[in-house]
């Protein structure tokens, strides 16, 4: 319960893949480092995990595999983005719609460790608690859907890098920083009035 | 960020309540992304929940009797806002003060968590809830006959089925609330042989006269009334209702009065009797079975009733005359603060005043009866019964008779000689510390319930949230604990309360020859059923001639009647463990947290004392001390103190806190209704002081004309307020000399100059307000609904000591008059920040926090201020208000921090804060119309204050659109600026108050 107390309403929430790149942001080089496109990036099996950059989650969720191999829309999962402040955490009902059948039979033993975890979690009526990795101070609102709406439904990359090609998600941009937000308005020409986010 | 958190809870069960996003108590210290935080998703995903975006759902109020409709404004899964339902016939959008603060007794930090047992050293131990329920079932199971109960909640299912319950089992359901007006019940009963409350349409009256009844406070329907009052009061196409108040102390309702007759306490009827005399002998259109009366009444000449009042008998006949013409006109009486023993022949006497005059079925009508309690007269009743040790089991529900009844009345020594007695209060409460088990019932948020507040409209209540504590609604415990006593409650099947309300509903529908399923989905959406049932004809009975008239007695022999009124925030004393309305000023006084009595200036100055000096009051029934508050608006020979402090139990916010005026009054002698004011007190200075705790200045404008008003003729010849103070003799005054007009004149220009540039080049909508002042009656709605949007602490009686209370919007009191025979004139307007154009604040600001946003707003930012507070001391309206302590951290104790509204950052110390026009709502409209590809509509933007007002005085929108409803009323020739001098250019228009007096 305090762990969700914690969580910022206006704020952004965690990290979404997008399946086109928008732009070539500086953080994306850093990323590349580490996994050199998403054709192998899904043979990562769980337990390499300590060379990858950003902070471990509970289940070793793969937006490479989710996201980039299977190319499920951001939205499948990030059901709000679109409409409201907050992009959506998909609940543990959306992984068992998949889940209840994939078991990753033909994977490995650590994928389908992983895959366990989440049934389990379903099973027991346990959450899985993600570690958040994009927080906004609470001071500032930022409305996910006005963004989509302006820049289209796979502008997620802009701030949150190429999340379909991240085994495991890590923050690419400061968005916590207000000149981050600062330059994209004055490069689109759009407000920056305080009180567009300051209230 | 704070880490309050309720302890009663376990996180999974959190998680229900909460949710995916949930919890955004935005602080704006909480910068750092150091720490560690959790994303915590639903397990399964609530299909009306949509993290960001707030929930709705219908309901109804349970603050008092009247049952106004709720829409309940719910964000992740818990309720952050009441709003009023449009659509519900009663408050048609809009929700008092009160009803607003519903929201702090779902979220009270004395809530009971579990049920509980009185152990052996007398006090309280946790049981489980099967244990409890059990040993009631065997205590109620035994006592058959000897179970009674004390039910305050209104009509509706729960009530019948706790009758029902009850009656099973042998034993009586008193239903009784401490205001339930029957005295009113009384009188319709003896003039036309009707037993109800009637309803009011205030409305369609041209001319009102309230014989001391507080309809714009506690009296009935306060948010109808009120409503039906600015429709009929507020200025329009030069025309308005006139409305006299005639009482020994001017009320809220009095203060909103065009004339105040102060007549002696308990002459009220004389007047009202002499009217109809007056009325009945000159008018030949009163209905025909009405001149049988004429022999009765010619006794109450104008005369005779001048003299016992105390006022002119000339006043009377033009009283008499100006009702009789206005057709329709409306006479109430019946206000608890002016309940004596002569109440219902005054309701009596008042109710032939409507029927000579022909308002009865036009402005008086009884086709949808108010829903009434059965009674003090029962309630003594079951007093006696206990005392005599005739009850075995006493359930107490929603209902606190050891604080509402006078000591006189000695509830606590007959309670305590019931064996067994158990309290469902939420709240530890007066009567549950009496009770040897408690069990908590759920809020009325949290439960399936209903409320027929009155005949053809019954609201309904839905969960709309997880509870907050593991309790139970009294409804399941009763249910279930049937179930463990069988034999005589074999009969109540039913699984869940839930249940059987759905049964209960079902039955009806299929009456009404309807789908059940549709007909429950439609009255769930829409709060309820909404008909309008015909009523009787209404006709004089045999034997309604008034009585000779008796002066009604007031015990003792002390030199002044002593007229205990109910407070406008906390009524009967529920709304005492409510910060907002103990923080939020008394209209009348603009006291905070305190109980004061109210003495005349002259009063005064004979006792020698000044404002917040100890008074001792001695009845023949008890002593108390209270504090001074000199009042214009009461009668020498009167002195009151408000009804609803001085609790000695009810929770941290109300214990301890002021005294209770019930334990002054006399208990007896009422004929079925509690004598409030029935007692004359003697007054001794003790020689100690008490600071009054007020946020009130200088209750005099000094010539500031801050609010200003204007007499009727010259309103209606459409006079702007100079021409109008010019036309009565004012001095003509030039608002700027010839020099100041030319360096405006260049500034202005230097100021269009600037919005070509940047930010402010593009078009932008302009946001403005208009307060209409011969609407707004000043009964502070507003100022709750700003605390609850907007997240502003509550800081306490210390901190507005020094003047340091932080409603973003307040409303000023101003007297005129009241002096050398002048009659006394209050004069509200609410002031928030008036969003300058030419601001103050804003060039001080060394930090640009406050400055200037494209769209006309003054804009604070938080994250930038530094707190010099230079902003503050420049700002001629005081409506900047500073964090001096860490308020985010203190001000809103678990679990009240569930209500702070996720849009609004919860501001840290140190940091300047004001009213921001509900930007977030602006910010939220302006999504939504960007979302749906269209520009915004007038109307998208509603205020937290416009939205609750139930006046309809305050008007929001963009000026710039020629259209809108705000730039209409803006044009307004009664439309001024505060303090125009200043040069400031607000974007807050206030139009001039109307003045409806006589040509004297």
């Amino acid at each position: 319960m305090r762990k969700l107390i914690i969580l910022g309403v206006g704020s952004a929430l965690v990290a979404v893949a997008a399946l086109v790149v928008a732009g070539d942001r500086p953080g994306i080089t850093a990323q590349e480092a580490v996994v050199r496109d998403s054709a192998t990036a899904y043979v990562l099996a769980a337990t390499d995990t300590a060379q990858l950059q950003g902070p471990r989650q509970p289940i070793f969720f793969r937006h490479d595999i989710h996201a980039g191999q299977y190319k499920i829309s951001c939205q499948y999962c990030h059901y709000s983005v679109s409409v409201a402040s907050e992009p959506g955490i998909p609940s543990l009902e959306t992984c068992m719609t998949c889940h209840t059948v994939i078991g990753g039979a033909s994977a490995d033993t650590a994928t389908r460790n992983e895959i366990a975890k989440v049934r389990t979690a379903w099973n027991e009526k346990q959450p899985v608690e993600w570690v958040r990795i994009h927080t906004l101070g609470k001071h500032a609102h930022f409305p996910h859907m006005r963004h989509i709406k302006a820049m289209g439904p796979n502008a997620c990359a802009t701030c949150h890098g190429d999340v379909a090609r991240m085994p495991q998600v890590f923050k690419v941009n400061n968005v916590n920083n207000m000149g981050w937000c600062i330059s994209c308005h004055v490069e689109r020409n759009v407000s920056r009035d305080c009180t567009v986010c300051h209230y | 960020m704070p880490d309050e958190r309720p302890r009663e809870m376990d996180r999974r069960r959190f998680l229900t309540v909460l949710g995916v996003s949930g919890a955004g108590t935005a602080v704006l210290s909480g910068c750092s992304t150091d720490k560690v935080e959790k994303l915590i998703p639903y397990l399964v995903q609530s299909e009306d929940q949509v993290p960001g975006l707030p929930t709705y759902y219908a309901s109804t109020c349970t603050e008092c009797s009247a049952g106004c409709g709720l829409h309940v404004k719910t964000r992740e899964g818990r309720a952050i806002k009441l709003e009023g339902n449009p659509e519900h016939p009663v408050n048609a959008g809009t929700l008092c003060a009160r009803g607003q603060a519903g929201l702090q007794g779902l979220y009270n930090p004395g809530r009971l968590t579990s049920p509980m047992q009185r152990n052996a050293s007398g006090g309280f131990d946790p049981i489980e809830w099967d244990a409890a329920i059990t040993l009631l079932a065997q205590r109620v199971g035994g006592a058959g006959a000897g179970v009674a109960a004390i039910n305050g909640y209104g009509a509706g299912t729960f009530s019948s089925l706790l009758a029902d319950w009850v009656g099973a089992l042998g034993g009586r359901v008193v239903r009784w609330q401490p205001f339930d007006h029957e005295p009113i019940r009384a009188a319709g009963r003896q003039v036309f042989g009707i037993d109800a409350l009637p309803s009011h349409d205030f409305s369609r009256a041209r001319q009102i006269v309230s014989f001391g009844a507080d309809f714009l406070e506690t009296w009935l329907s306060p948010i109808e009334n009120q409503r039906g009052f600015a429709e009929a009061h507020g200025f329009r196409n030069g025309q308005m209702a006139r409305h006299v108040f005639v009482a020994p102390r001017m009320s809220l309702t009095g203060l909103n009065a065009d004339q105040w007759l102060g007549v002696a306490p308990g002459s009220e009827a004389l007047v009202a009797l002499a009217m109809a005399n007056l009325i009945l002998s000159e008018r030949t259109s009163a209905p025909a079975d009405a001149n049988a009366l004429r022999s009765s009444l010619s006794a109450y000449t104008p005369e005779m009733a001048a003299q016992a009042a105390g006022v002119e008998a000339e006043e009377i006949r033009r009283l008499a005359r100006d009702f009789a013409s206005a057709e329709p006109s409306l006479a109430v009486a019946g206000g608890i603060g002016n309940q004596h023993r002569g109440a219902v022949e005054l309701a009596a006497a008042v109710n032939i005043l409507n029927y000579v005059a022909g308002n009865v079925g036009v402005t008086v009508r009884f086709d949808q009866p108010i829903d009434s309690g059965d009674g003090y007269g029962a309630m003594r009743d079951l007093v006696g019964r206990m005392d005599r040790g005739e009850v075995q089991v006493a359930l107490v529900h929603e209902s606190n008779p050891a604080y509402a009844l006078p000591q006189s009345a000695e509830f606590a020594a007959a309670f305590a000689k019931v064996p067994f007695k158990v309290s469902t209060a939420q709240v530890l409460d007066e009567t549950a510390a009496l009770c040897d088990l408690l069990l908590p019932s759920l809020h009325a948020l949290e439960r399936w319930d209903d409320l027929a507040a009155r005949v053809g409209v019954t609201g309904l209540m839905q969960p709309v949230m997880e509870p907050v504590f593991p309790v139970r609604h009294t409804g399941d415990v009763l249910l279930a604990a049937a179930k463990l006593v069988g034999g005589a409650l074999a009969g109540f099947t039913a699984p869940t309360f839930e249940a059987h309300l759905k049964a209960a509903w079902a039955a009806r529908a299929q009456d009404n020859a309807d789908n059940a399923d549709n007909a429950w989905h439609d009255a769930l959406r829409r709060g309820g059923l909404y008909g309008a049932p015909a009523g009787p004809a209404v006709s004089l009975a045999a034997n309604a001639a008034p009585a000779a008239w008796v002066a009604p007695i007031f015990d003792g022999d002390g030199a002044y009647v002593f007229a205990p009124y109910p407070s406008s925030m906390l009524s009967d004393g529920r709304g005492a463990n409510r910060p907002w309305l103990m923080e939020n000023p008394d209209p009348v006084t603009k006291i905070t947290w305190q109980s004061w009595v109210e003495v005349h200036p002259d009063t005064a100055a004979e006792l020698d004392v000044r404002n917040g000096e100890i008074l001792e009051l001695t009845s023949p029934h008890g002593t108390l001390e209270a504090p001074v508050y000199i009042y214009p608006g009461i009668r020498r020979d009167t002195v009151a103190i408000p009804l609803g402090m001085g609790h000695t139990e009810y929770g941290a916010y109300a214990t301890g806190r002021g005294v209770n005026a019930a334990d002054l009054i006399a208990a007896t002698d009422g004929a079925g209704f509690l004598p409030y004011s029935s007692t004359r007190v003697s007054l001794r200075k003790v020689g100690r002081y008490e600071m009054p705790a007020t946020t009130e200045g200088t209750p005099r404008q000094l010539g500031r004309h801050i609010v200003e008003a204007m007499p009727l003729p010259l309103a209606a010849r459409g006079l702007t307020v100079r021409q109008a103070y010019e036309e009565q003799g004012g001095a003509h005054h030039e608002y700027n000399t010839e020099r100041e007009v030319q360096a405006l004149d260049g500034w202005t220009d230097k100021q269009i100059e600037m919005t070509q540039f940047g930010n402010y080049a593009n078009e932008h909508p302009k946001w403005g307000l208009a307060v209409d002042l011969s609407r707004c009656t000043g009964c502070s709605a507003c100022i709750t609904a700003c605390y609850a949007e907007n997240n502003i602490p509550v800081l306490g009686e210390e901190e507005i000591f020094k003047g340091r209370e932080m409603t973003w919007i307040r409303i000023e009191r101003y007297w005129e008059g009241g002096t050398d025979g002048e009659a006394l004139e209050a004069r509200f307007a609410p002031v928030m920040c008036q969003h300058c154009d030419n601001a103050p604040c804003e060039p001080v600001c060394p930090v640009y926090a406050a400055y200037h946003t494209p769209d006309g707003l003054n804009g604070q930012v938080y994250n930038r201020c530094v707190g010099t507070r230079y902003c503050s001391n420049n700002c001629p309206y005081k409506v900047r208000y500073f964090n001096w302590y860490a308020y985010n951290k203190t001000a809103f104790p678990e679990p009240l921090n569930l209500q702070l509204n996720p849009d609004v950052t919860v501001r840290a110390r140190g940091v300047m804060e004001k009213c921001t026009f509900c930007v977030q709502r602006i910010r939220s409209a302006q999504h939504q119309a960007r979302l749906e590809d269209r520009p915004l509509a007038d109307g998208d933007v509603v205020t937290a204050c416009a939205q609750a007002c139930p006046s309809g005085a305050l008007t929001f929108g963009n000026v710039k659109d020629g259209t809108s409803r705000v730039a209409i009323a803006k044009q307004d020739p009664r439309g001024y600026h505060m303090l125009e001098d200043t040069n400031v250019r607000p974007a807050v228009t206030y139009l001039a108050k109307v003045l409806h007096r006589t040509e004297a």
